[in-house]
């Protein structure tokens, strides 16, 4: 038996809560969001990092677009325990689940800590409700 | 201290390169090039730059009597020599007299005319010479600047020391940051091989359709341009046969050029045939696919509104010209998906339709010159269909495709891009 420290209990969480219940919104709908971190203990963070962003998923290389970014360099508000952060939501790109291209959006928690390493913690939602394109074709 | 992981997983199913590491290799390699041009600049600096500066600011005017002559000769590889005129001054420097050798204009690779140059130059003659006041053995009969020395001197370590500069700078505004932070500040990597889209203003990652709806129809609104993969492969075919043909010309000329010296290289033939062959085979192919092109008319489509959106209903006239008899016309409203991606070191496009919905079929169709086939197709987009997307390695296309089966000639496809918006406002189906 060794005495190495457990890597998922060094991990923080961070808990995100949407203000839907589905995480569904409507083009140009507003958006709110609340996050809360659980450190382990002796973590300290120097800065957090809030967006709200999409980005391509499937075959091709990813392409990202930021929506909203708001780094929070001040310690005492980079330490605090919980945020909230939000907006309105534009009218595109909309969620798309396709076969090869895939759009999502998210929102995004980074937390760096002193040591230099960072944290992020990623939480799906969905812009519009376009149905999943499925394969082989259906018209 | 952990080192960052050469290989680290991508979103999607494949292993990718470590992003750290693959900063690190850019910047480096960035900084490599700042480096040569930093010692590469210097080199040009101190070795031609400043000389030059020196010998027409520095030196010092005198008069010399010429006391000797004779040629430099400089090795120039194996067996090659060049030949640079030179002559001994005799100067007053103060009080002293020295003696030393000056170069007399530029070097020649062939001796006789350089020494037709030296015998201009008559012993006993005056001179006008400026030697350098910190080292008086030092003579020259000649200054002026070397322009092309000097545009090489700026040009060629400038470019390094740009472009490397650049890179590196882009590279450490990078270095730490999230890729949100990049990419809200528009320091993302840019992808040299990618198209970058032209989007929709207030639309974001929806493509621009200013030009689909620049070109006005004869009975709707807008007559849509096509976009023919046929019309490349044709555009490639004429390029590399044209290419190909200006080769083997080149050799059969040299080939040519030595069966009337008397002399046969039959490696030169040998290389010769099988040049001809794919020459020949090019220009058949180029012929084959013009007249496929030309053959089967012209394919045209208008469209009452552009851009379309989401359960929108439109209208569209297919016109069909060239002569002869088409066994079907078809046309289809189409969704295609577009991925590019790094293969090892190519980039590839991969493209897949995922929907399509036929809009019309027309058999039998006799074809006269100088009319044209005309049908009307009523094209309805799905209340809840995704909209025209478009980012740097990834699309979501719609278009209206035309595929033909003439009685004569092989099938064809033609497509015609469309642009779909996203519901509007206040949209049900939004």
């Amino acid at each position: 038996m060794t005495n190495l420290p457990d890597p998922i209990r060094q991990s923080p969480s961070v808990t995100v809560h949407f203000c839907t219940a589905d995480r569904r919104y409507k083009p140009l709908d507003s958006i709110a969001v609340r996050y809360e971190v659980d450190l382990s203990p002796g973590q300290m963070v120097r800065a957090v990092e809030r967006s709200i962003v999409w980005y391509t998923e499937g075959k091709g290389e990813e392409d990202i677009g930021v929506h909203f970014f708001e780094r929070l360099t001040d310690r005492a508000t980079a330490q605090a325990m919980s945020g909230s952060f939000g907006g309105r939501l534009p009218a595109s790109p909309l969620s798309y689940e396709g076969v090869i291209v895939k759009i999502r959006w998210c929102v995004r928690v980074r937390l760096f800590f002193d040591a230099g390493r960072d944290f992020v913690s990623e939480h799906v939602f969905d812009l519009g409700s376009v149905p999943a394109a499925a394969f082989p074709l259906r018209s | 201290m952990r080192l960052p992981r050469f290989f680290s997983k991508k979103r999607g199913h494949r292993r990718t390169g470590s992003q750290v590491w693959g900063s690190v290799g850019e910047a480096l390699f960035h900084a490599a090039l700042v480096v040569a041009g930093v010692a590469f600049g210097g080199l040009l600096v101190t070795g031609i730059a400043v000389p030059e500066w020196r010998i027409n600011h520095d030196f010092v005017e005198s008069r010399g009597t010429v006391v000797g002559r004779g040629l430099a000769r400089r090795s120039t590889g194996a067996d090659g020599a060049s030949w640079q005129p030179s002559i001994r001054l005799r100067y007053v420097v103060g009080a002293e007299t020295l003696e030393a050798w000056a170069f007399d204009g530029p070097r020649e690779t062939d001796r006789s005319r350089a020494l037709e140059r030296l015998d201009r130059t008559r012993l006993g003659e005056e001179r006008i010479c400026w030697y350098d006041p910190a080292k008086p053995a030092d003579v020259v009969i000649s200054r002026g600047y070397n322009w092309w020395m000097w545009a090489l001197t700026l040009l060629l370590p400038g470019a390094l020391l740009a472009f490397g500069g650049a890179g590196l700078f882009r590279s450490l505004g990078r270095w730490g940051r999230s890729e949100e932070r990049q990419a809200a500040a528009g320091l993302r990597p840019r992808d040299s091989l990618a198209d970058e889209p032209t989007l929709t203003h207030g639309h974001p990652g929806v493509p621009s359709c200013d030009d689909l709806v620049n070109s006005p129809g004869t009975i709707l609104r807008y007559r849509l341009p096509i976009e023919s993969p046929e019309s490349w492969n044709l555009l490639g075919l004429g390029l590399f046969a044209a290419l190909w043909n200006a080769v083997v010309v080149l050799l059969a000329v040299n080939a040519g050029l030595d069966l009337l010296g008397g002399r046969i290289d039959w490696l030169l033939l040998a290389v010769l045939v099988p040049f001809v062959v794919v020459g020949v085979a090019g220009v058949v192919a180029f012929t084959r696919s013009l007249v496929l092109a030309t053959a089967v008319g012209t394919t045209q489509l208008e469209i009452s509104a552009h851009p379309l959106r989401p359960g929108g209903t439109y209208e569209a006239l297919l016109a069909q010209g060239g002569s002869g008899a088409f066994r079907e016309l078809e046309m289809s409203l189409e969704l295609e998906e577009r991925a590019t991606f790094r293969q090892g070191t190519d980039t590839r496009t991969e493209r897949l339709v995922v929907w399509k919905s036929p809009l019309g079929s027309w058999q039998g169709l006799q074809l006269t010159p100088g009319t044209r086939f005309e049908a009307r197709a009523t094209i309805h987009v799905p209340a809840t269909a995704m909209h025209s997307f478009a980012s740097e390695h990834n699309a979501v296309n719609w278009r209206i495709v035309i595929r033909g089966r003439p009685a004569r000639w092989p099938a064809f496809t033609r497509a015609f891009p469309v642009v779909v918006f996203p519901p509007a406002a206040g949209d049900p189906a939004a």
